[in-house]
């Protein structure tokens, strides 16, 4: 019996060694085989690009959290139950041409600023938006000039003051409106005034008599902006929206 | 000895026993178009293919609040302010529906990408859909977590359990006819967790549960992890830190474009420009995703229990502090620190554990291998190119799962949860 068993055990064994591969060849592709790694795994390239990243001028910071924890409580509080209340009440066509009307208006901005940065292309673009918008679009309901091949694209007085080398300045965290920076917060008075100067379609005036029109515009801006406090969902959501919000600055001015 | 062959054959299979065959599905059927395991897990699906899910205003969803640890209003610094209270979302169906639970991976939020994206799925098919957070996300740490030390996957799932229970109870005029229950890659090792536990308690008799892209051994994958950030990457330099030359890129990538326009296809498109990242590139940015997740992990396990490690005990913290110093620190930390520095010697204070590879043993899916083996309930779906997976991992699943495992060729980690084709294969997985 014994004699039976040895070479039993044996080949139980060879098959066991045999299986082996057949289990380390389970289909798996291995990703991380294909990389190129740092020979002794201690790049501290992760860590030198976040403490860089950290790197904004913000000497208001202890005002600026306040101002952020206030925004988030205000939201949460008052301006997302509003947006909800609106979402439910109204049809998506009815949000939609709102949203229409107040970007048709926005692109008066974005024209004068296109043009102060003498960017020909992008200011006839716009210009082109607001003819068909107001005219086809009836007083910019409806957006046909997206369909049509003009997409809208967004210029503001801090994107004009960066083009002409105008530093940022401290970073803000402004009431209610969010993060932002000196130069920005310069740059969004201009842009109000030249809004309310130019008295495009007349609206400008007319909410001075009616706020309501003011409050659809607030709401409206709540509606359109996805940003969520909370959604990055990390105790450090501060420094990270404060980060972003710089380079999507840079990105913005340079193109 | 001409008679051993086939007696010894015959041993064999009665030893071995004949595992049923995982459905493994070929790369040419299977029609997901990134065979970049890397670009898959960052650009996901092209928008074109996507599952057809019903848009955000056809869906009757709202957000709750749970207030399970009273006391951690006290404990925590004011402006933990908004995570006091765990605040998941509900999905309902307007008459009687079956209940699904979808459970987000390593410091995901309720609310992320993914959890929403599988919500629509499911909504879309009928269920009423819960969304929770992750045990490792700090909102969960800080209001549902007893320990605020997550990584334990048996604390972790009865953590996970009282929430849903409490979930539960706080709609009871919801019209519920079977429970299911479904993870992404951490939060899908939470599931299985979760479902040996209910097994036990029958509180929700789960009905079906599918694990998406679970780690196998957890320490393998947070070590594979860790490594995504040790890849050489050229163009970084001393004055360019390798942030900057993404943005560079993507800058670059703009002006080529003429215009700025972030859309879902984005990143697919950047992939087909000139100024696509290289391998190691998009590996570091996939590493540098998971140790943002990992900073705030360990920054919020230190502060909930005072360890001192990166907050000194009693510093006080208010609305107007500076947690910049902090997150510099809690930088530094990798899973590995934080297993190190905050898992294990909790565990060996708490549950009188041992060494390293017991606690491995201990969290990872070797710990439910016995009763994953005979659950009929649970399936699995997996990535052939799963950067979360080491070499076996795959062999295990096959070998405990059977023909409960369906095997995707690409797809990366979770590149291709939102592909059409593993969409319908998730429904008819909880149809039956």
């Amino acid at each position: 019996m014994a004699k039976y068993l040895i070479p039993l055990t044996l080949l139980l064994a060879a098959g066991l060694a045999q299986a082996a591969p057949a289990v380390e060849d389970d289909g798996f592709t291995n990703p991380m085989e294909q990389l190129q790694f740092n020979p002794y795994l201690d790049q501290r390239e992760f860590e030198r690009s976040t403490l860089g990243a950290l790197n904004v001028y913000d000497p208001w910071e202890s005002w600026n959290r306040r101002v952020y924890h206030f925004n988030y409580r205000a939201d949460e509080w008052v301006l997302l139950p509003v947006v909800r209340g609106y979402r439910y009440v109204t049809p998506g066509f009815v949000r939609s041409g709102v949203s229409n009307f107040f970007s048709n208006l926005g692109d008066i901005p974005n024209l004068l600023n296109s043009l102060l940065q003498f960017k020909g292309k992008r200011s006839l673009q716009t210009t082109g938006r607001l003819l068909v918008n107001t005219t086809i679009g009836i007083a910019g309901l409806w957006d046909p000039a997206t369909r049509m091949g003009l997409p809208k694209q967004n210029e503001d007085f801090g994107q004009t003051l960066g083009f002409y080398g105008v530093p940022d300045g401290p970073y803000v965290v402004l009431p209610l409106l969010g993060p932002s920076n000196l130069r920005d917060t310069g740059g969004r008075v201009v842009d109000f005034v030249a809004d309310s100067q130019i008295n495009y379609l007349n609206v400008p005036e007319v909410s001075r008599d009616h706020p309501e029109i003011f409050a659809l515009r607030v709401v409206d801006t709540r509606h359109t902006t996805n940003f969520r406090y909370g959604q990055l969902n990390s105790p450090f959501e501060y420094e990270k929206v404060r980060y972003v919000y710089h380079e999507a600055r840079k990105l913005q001015i340079a193109e | 000895m001409s008679r051993l062959a086939p007696c010894a054959a015959l041993l064999c299979g009665l030893l071995f026993g004949a595992p049923a065959l995982a459905a493994d599905i070929d790369v040419a059927s299977y029609g997901y178009p990134l065979a970049n395991p890397f670009e898959a897990t960052i650009a996901t699906t092209p928008p074109e293919l996507r599952s057809k899910v019903p848009s955000d205003d056809d869906i009757d969803q709202a957000d709750y609040d749970l207030k399970l640890r009273p006391e951690r209003e006290f404990e925590l610094p004011d402006n933990f302010w908004p995570v006091k209270k765990l605040r998941y979302r509900l999905a309902e169906q307007s008459g009687r529906a079956p209940l699904i639970f979808i459970i987000s991976g390593t410091g995901a939020s309720y609310a992320s990408g993914k959890t929403e994206d599988l919500k629509r799925l499911f909504y879309g098919a009928g269920y009423h859909v819960v969304q929770l957070s992750s045990p490792t996300s700090y909102d969960f740490m800080s209001a549902a977590s007893r320990t605020a030390t997550p990584g334990l996957s048996g604390p972790d799932a009865e953590d996970l359990y009282r929430v849903m229970i409490a979930v539960r109870a706080q709609h009871p005029e919801l019209d519920v006819s079977d429970f299911h229950l479904t993870g992404y890659s951490l939060g899908a090792l939470n599931a299985a967790f979760v479902a040996e536990l209910d097994d036990r308690l029958r509180s929700f008799n789960f009905k079906r549960v599918l694990l998406l892209n679970p780690p196998v051994n957890l320490y393998t994958s947070v070590s594979n992890l860790d490594r995504l950030v040790q890849t050489r990457v050229k163009g970084i330099d001393n004055r360019t830190t390798y942030f900057e030359l993404v943005l560079n890129k993507l800058t670059r990538y703009f002006e080529e474009q003429g215009y700025v326009d972030l859309n879902e296809a984005l990143l697919y498109d950047f992939q087909q420009s000139g100024q696509k990242l290289s391998d190691e590139q998009l590996a570091m940015l996939i590493g540098s995703s998971f140790r943002f997740s990992v900073s705030d992990m360990a920054f919020t396990a230190d502060l909930i229990n005072r360890r001192g490690l990166i907050v000194p005990p009693n510093y006080p913290i208010s609305e107007s502090t500076s947690l910049t110093p902090f997150f510099k620190r809690a930088l530094q930390c990798d899973f590995d620190c934080y297993i190190v520095d905050q898992l294990m010697p909790f565990w060996r204070d708490k549950f009188n554990g041992g060494s390293l590879p017991q606690l491995v043993d201990q969290v990872s899916l070797y710990a439910l291998e016995d009763y994953l083996k005979k659950s009929p309930k649970v399936a699995v779906m997996h990535n052939a190119d799963d950067l979360i997976l080491g070499p076996g991992d795959l062999g295990f699943l096959r070998r405990t799962f059977g023909e409960r495992l369906t095997v995707y060729p690409r797809g990366g980690h979770c590149g291709n949860l939102n592909y059409s084709v593993n969409g319908d294969a998730m429904l008819e997985f909880f149809r039956g």
